[in-house]
């Protein structure tokens, strides 16, 4: 049997204590539901495929100091080093290592430089004919390059005249047309599009276009270069671990460094977030706890100031379960206003950090799914110190003055 | 009505054991008023508990209205309190949040009584007490005998046929108390039968039967009692 009204006018009679939990369970409302959401944002972030076999490459990096070799002759030769090495199923001269951090991007325009019109932000790569390989991308149409387009020099002169761009490069350019075959302008450099990637990610996995990748075929580096090798998942660290002997090996007046796999270069890039979201699972985790701490708390603080009027009710005829149920509905009573006060301020709080962080419009499901899970936790904290109640004796009603 | 054959409760605490009562015999009849006295920690209080099913005793036999008591279940306890008794406590035990309409209405609800008949019985009650006018007053607004008159109403309100009462008048001055039992003694000229522990020897000569606890079991009083009954009968 429920007395809803008869709690209410009580609980507004004696009310500091209600409003303290209301407050804190609106709080915790607000909170939890925006936490939630960014969490789930970080994880799918965190999570989203790269397009690359990660766990099977690892990149390093080199630097020359001797001047007895030209550098891109010397990177020539290493490539075919690495390729020939046990164990190594392709290895790669490239620009930069995808998902590090580190890369060079620029706007791809479909009319040459200084023409205006349609272009998009590219993360773009310097390397050849190995490059998918290494990589284990896929292509969707097109071709790999030739070997005869590769092009390996020391004269900035020299440019290359080929590429192969991302799926979601192509559509941002050429929305209604196929773009293989057409050209595109780095600058005023033209670059015919002989093949089409299905998916691959550039050094950004934040950048507003992280999906927009464009491989060039051309070797010109300077004294420092950078490459991956793909090899076995199991071969991997074995591998990584001689990497430098072979290198120094072949010719010695040089450093290796940032010898990495593909996975660590992305979660070191990704460190900040994921400390972030373990940071916030902590933070609602904890504001949870306390909250039905909280509950728990004053609920038996409540029992204990209502002692003698539970047992007078039980000798006037309160079955357990009418005690139990008293409880239950008056937590339900303070649980309900708080909730209602936590789904506006968990909708101001969602608004403040959209303006201000630029993050996703809170959707009104994680709100509900908060606000019941606030609910259920805030019955369950109740029910315990509820049954304590219930089996106070009636006799305390004469027993104590 | 009551019946209590070789009634015993011992309570038992790491320190000491207490029989509280011992071999406790009582019989009372419908319409009786009976007031109890006794020296302090004589076993008073455990009697009316014991009477009125807000604690189980160790051995013997308890008949209410020809209901064995031992062989009833929590909830069926919490339901012949509700339906067949009245309690006034001496400390009032008004709850302090509720107003004395509400106070009133506790019982009632539990007994799954209608609004509006609620509203008409407890109506009936405050204007029987004398307080009609209040019945929006927090229990701390009032002075103690207004209290205890509240307290009255409440256990009026559900129309039991028994009513206990533990020092109903110890907390209030003797113009209150006398007031206090009048209203007790209209209420037993209305049919209910009435149990009330009392120091005061003066209220207690006031009651047609007077049965005394000494050391858990009741003195020796039966030509007294017998005397005090006929007188009673003739009285009617
Ligand atoms: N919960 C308990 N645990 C242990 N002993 C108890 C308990 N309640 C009562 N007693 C003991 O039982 C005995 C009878 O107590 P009871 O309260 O019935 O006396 P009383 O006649 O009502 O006394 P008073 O006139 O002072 O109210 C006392 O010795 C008391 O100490
Ligand atoms: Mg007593």
């Amino acid at each position: 049997m429920l007395e809803i009204k008869p709690i209410f006018h009580a609980l507004c009679r004696s009310k500091i204590g209600a409003i303290l939990l209301l407050l804190q369970i609106a709080i915790t409302t607000a909170i939890v539901s925006n936490a939630a959401f960014i969490i789930e944002d970080k994880v799918s972030y965190l999570s989203q495929e790269t397009g690359y076999p990660e766990d099977e490459i690892f990149s390093f990096h080199v630097m020359l100091f001797g001047n007895d070799v030209e550098s891109h002759q010397q990177f020539e030769l290493d490539e075919t080093m690495l390729r020939g090495l046990p164990n190594v199923i392709d290895a790669v001269y490239i620009s930069n290592t995808p998902l590090s951090g580190s890369g060079s991007s620029s706007d791809f325009s479909i009319n040459p430089a200084p023409e205006p019109g349609l272009s998009a932000r590219t993360a773009y790569f310097f390397t050849d004919d190995h490059a998918l390989n290494t990589l284990g991308l896929e292509l969707a149409s097109g071709r790999n390059f030739n070997e005869s387009e590769v092009i390996v020099t020391d004269n900035n002169e020299q440019r290359a005249n080929v590429t192969i761009i991302t799926q979601t490069l192509a559509d941002e350019l050429f929305s209604d047309t196929d773009a293989l075959g057409k050209t595109v302008y780095l600058g005023d450099i033209a670059l015919k599009i002989v093949g089409i990637i299905k998916k691959a990610k550039g050094p950004w996995m934040k950048d507003s276009r992280p999906d927009n990748v464009a491989l060039i075929p051309y070797i010109n580096p300077n004294i420092s270069g950078n490459f991956i090798v793909r090899t076995d998942v199991k071969q991997r660290a074995q591998l990584a671990s001689t990497i430098e002997d072979e290198m120094l090996k072949s010719y010695d007046k040089r450093v290796i460094i940032r010898v990495r796999g593909l996975d660590e270069a992305k979660e070191n890039y990704m460190a900040q977030d994921t400390l972030m979201m373990r940071m916030l699972i902590v933070l609602i985790t904890i504001l949870v706890l306390v909250t039905a701490l909280g509950i728990f708390g004053l609920t038996l603080f409540n029992i204990s100031k209502r002692t003698k009027q539970i047992g007078t009710r039980r000798a006037l005829g309160a079955r357990k379960s009418a005690i139990i149920n008293y409880f239950l509905v008056e937590n339900a009573m303070i649980c309900t206003a708080g909730l209602i006060l936590g789904v506006i301020a968990a909708l101001l709080l969602g608004q403040l950090l959209m303006q201000h962080f630029s993050i996703a419009a809170l959707p009104p499901s994680y709100i509900a799914g908060t606000a019941l899970m606030v609910f259920v936790m805030s019955l369950l904290a109740v029910f315990g110190p509820a049954k304590r109640a219930a089996n106070i004796s009636p006799s305390i009603a004469t027993r104590s003055i | 009505m009551l019946k209590m054959n070789n009634i015993s409760k011992l309570y038992q605490t790491e320190m000491v054991q207490t029989h509280a009562l011992r071999d406790f015999n009582l019989h009372v009849e419908e319409g009786e008023f009976i007031a109890v006295t006794g020296p302090s920690g004589s076993g008073k209080t455990t009697f009316l508990n014991i009477a009125g099913m807000l604690e189980p005793f160790s051995s013997g036999q308890y008949l209410l209205d020809g209901i064995d008591v031992g062989k009833l279940n929590d909830n069926q306890r919490a339901d012949v309190r509700n339906q067949k008794i009245g309690f006034i406590f001496q400390g009032f035990n008004l709850i302090p949040d509720l107003n004395l309409y509400e106070n009133i209405e506790v019982p009632l609800r539990y007994r799954g009584i209608k609004a509006n008949e609620r509203k008409r019985r407890i109506e009936q009650c405050l204007e029987q007490v004398g307080l009609a006018s209040r019945a929006k007053h927090l229990p701390q607004q009032l002075s103690g005998g207004q209290q205890q008159r509240v307290a009255i109403a409440r256990a009026l309100a559900g129309k039991p046929r028994f009513l206990l009462a533990d020092e109903p008048t110890g907390n209030l001055d003797s113009l209150m108390a006398r007031q206090v039992m009048e209203l007790l003694e209209q209420i037993n000229r209305d049919g209910a039968t009435i149990i009330m522990v009392t120091h005061d020897p003066e209220l207690a000569r006031r009651a047609p039967r007077n049965i005394q606890v000494v050391d858990g079991q009741l003195a020796d009083f039966t030509l007294y009692q017998g005397a005090q009954t006929l007188k009673n009968v003739a009285g009617v």
